[in-house]
């Protein structure tokens, strides 16, 4: 049984489908990022499966069940969604506390969550004056405090500095591969999560695009070598000879498709050339992200317009 | 359940919010029993050292009505504007026992904060009646029941808030909209249309108090002023679970 299961779901607010027929699921002991620009309906789509916004059509699913329906809900799912949703006046230990209360857990995880996340020194402290750093943290302490198996974050890395976001990605790791979680990450900006998550599942505009694991998605399509020298033109006619396309990139840098780089080393070679590049060209998750959710090009048209695949 | 009533009650103490309105709830007290302390029994008001007097004195134990009305309306509207009931929903995700708890948390400091007006009233009250050689035979069964009514009004009032709350969602206009009535619109009618202001929250509360009317008109037996205080928070409970439990929380 996957961890959390997406099957159908739809939503609209009024006239805006926000969330058009997504389905996806995730299985424990990984790291899912759950990629789309802002205003793809990621939000709305992890609402859903926390019971808080109702869905119109179809169903979400934690560890097989509805959230509603958990008898314990925080000791099997962590959520962190937003970063400022604290009473400003009260405390980081006395938020915890509350929740400890509400949901039957010992008081005592209240402290132990805060030490978790590196926040034991402000535990009485109103949050207030808190960083959107801190809030993050005291948010990823909430999801923690009844030790779920299951971590549903909705752009976790919002103002965390660089060292802050650092940590995130091996605290996340370490949740998947140390306790066996199931950890679903949202994110808009792929470079936060790209090192971190093992799956991807990407939506654009309400609809989902594709799931698949990294490795999967940046693998395939010869995107070509590209080679930079001053005198880069020289080596056009015998890559051109050997069965290779050659385009202009740039002054004096040529894409080649069609060779290897040792083709095109070998020219260099042959032509007394010096090269101060030589770069297979991969195709990074940020690029296929960009290509698949259409933000590349114009900007986002009626939905209707969407591809169902992908180029 | 005791679990989240407990939580909603750590909810409402662990903010500086409740004293604030606890102190204020207090002074309006204080500020009433003097004034009656001082000038009782002068321009054809009953002295303190007859019942009547005395009723009027121990109803300023109410005073602080409207303080316990923003502490209900606070409990709910805050959960919104700083989106802590995203917290509260993921702990508790069936709605309906959060609106339960919620509402007997409000019942309950609502009616803390009426014994702590009432508790000050005897303070001051018992030592002014005998400063002015009065008897505290004076203190009779209308002045239990006059107490009683006090603890009634501010739960209601608080349950009032948090109704109100629910339905507007948004804090600040809670809160005028809810002072405006406790404080201009209800006591107006209530003294100027008594045949409309008696079946009103304030008007019902008048008759548990089982003050006489400023202006003549009758207030309703206590026991339908009891009954209609009671029939008022069932309504207050209604709307403040039909707006909280099936609303998209984006």
């Amino acid at each position: 049984m996957a961890a959390i299961e997406i099957r159908n779901l739809s939503k609209s607010f009024g006239a805006v489908r926000a969330v058009e027929d997504v389905s996806f699921a995730v299985e424990a002991g990984g790291v899912t990022g759950f990629l789309g620009p802002n205003g793809a309906g990621k939000t709305t789509t992890l609402r859903c499966l926390l019971g808080l916004v109702r869905p119109d059509s179809g169903e979400a699913l934690v560890g097989g069940r509805r959230y509603a329906d958990l008898a314990a809900p925080l000791s099997e799912v962590g959520a962190v969604l937003e970063a400022t949703s604290f009473h400003p006046g009260r405390t980081a230990r006395d938020h915890l506390r509350v929740l400890c209360t509400a949901a039957g857990l010992p008081a005592a995880r209240a402290g132990e969550a805060l030490d978790q996340v590196g926040l034991a020194d402000v535990a009485g402290k109103r949050v207030a004056g808190f960083s959107l750093g801190m809030r993050q943290r005291l948010a990823l302490a909430t999801a923690l405090l009844g030790r779920p198996k299951i971590l549903i974050l909705d752009e976790p890395a919002n103002g965390l500095d660089p060292a802050g976001i650092q940590w995130l990605r091996g605290f996340l790791r370490h949740l998947a591969d140390d306790q066996g979680c199931a950890v679903l990450v949202s994110s808009h900006v792929l470079s936060e999560v790209e090192q971190t998550v093992d799956e991807v599942v990407i939506i654009a505009r309400g609809r989902m695009i594709r799931q698949g694991a990294v490795s999967a998605l940046t693998t395939g399509g010869d995107r070509g070598v590209r080679v930079a020298a001053a005198q880069a033109e020289r080596l056009r006619p015998r890559l051109e000879a050997a069965g290779a396309t050659v385009e202009t990139a740039g002054p004096g840098v040529l894409l080649v498709r069609g060779a290897a780089p040792e083709t095109v080393g070998q020219a260099a070679l042959d032509e007394g050339v010096v090269l101060s590049e030589l770069v297979r060209e991969r195709s990074d998750l940020e690029q296929v992200f960009l290509e698949l959710t259409g933000e590349s090009a114009a900007p986002p048209a009626a939905a209707e317009t969407i591809p169902g695949g992908t180029p | 359940m005791i679990g989240l009533v407990r939580a909603e009650l750590q909810k409402v103490f662990t903010t500086r919010m409740v004293w604030g309105m606890l102190a204020l709830s207090l002074g309006f007290t204080l500020i009433g029993l003097v004034v009656l302390g001082v000038f009782a029994g002068q321009q054809g008001t009953p002295p303190l050292t007859e019942p009547d007097g005395a009723l009027t004195l121990f109803s300023q134990a109410g005073s602080g009505l409207v303080f316990s009305f923003v502490i209900g309306t606070l409990l709910i509207t805050g959960e919104y504007r700083f989106q802590t009931i995203t917290h509260t929903f993921l702990a508790t995700p069936r709605r309906e026992r959060v609106v339960a708890a919620k509402l007997i948390a409000c019942a309950a400091v609502g009616a803390i904060f009426g014994l702590a007006g009432t508790l000050l009233a005897f303070a001051v009250g018992v030592p002014a009646i005998l400063i002015r050689g009065g008897s505290l035979s004076v203190i009779g069964g209308d002045v239990v029941r006059l107490c009683a009514g006090v603890v009634a009004a501010m739960a209601l009032y608080t349950i009032l808030g948090l109704a109100l709350g629910s339905l507007l969602r948004n804090q600040i206009a809670a809160i005028v909209i809810g002072v405006g009535w406790v404080y201009v619109l209800e006591n107006l009618l209530v003294v100027l249309l008594p045949g409309v202001g008696k079946w009103l929250p304030g008007g019902a509360a008048q008759a548990v108090y089982g003050l006489s009317s400023p202006m003549g008109g009758d207030y309703l037996p206590a026991w339908a002023g009891a009954a209609l205080l009671l029939g008022y928070a069932l309504l207050f409970a209604a709307i403040a679970s039909a707006t909280t439990i099936r609303r998209d929380i984006t």
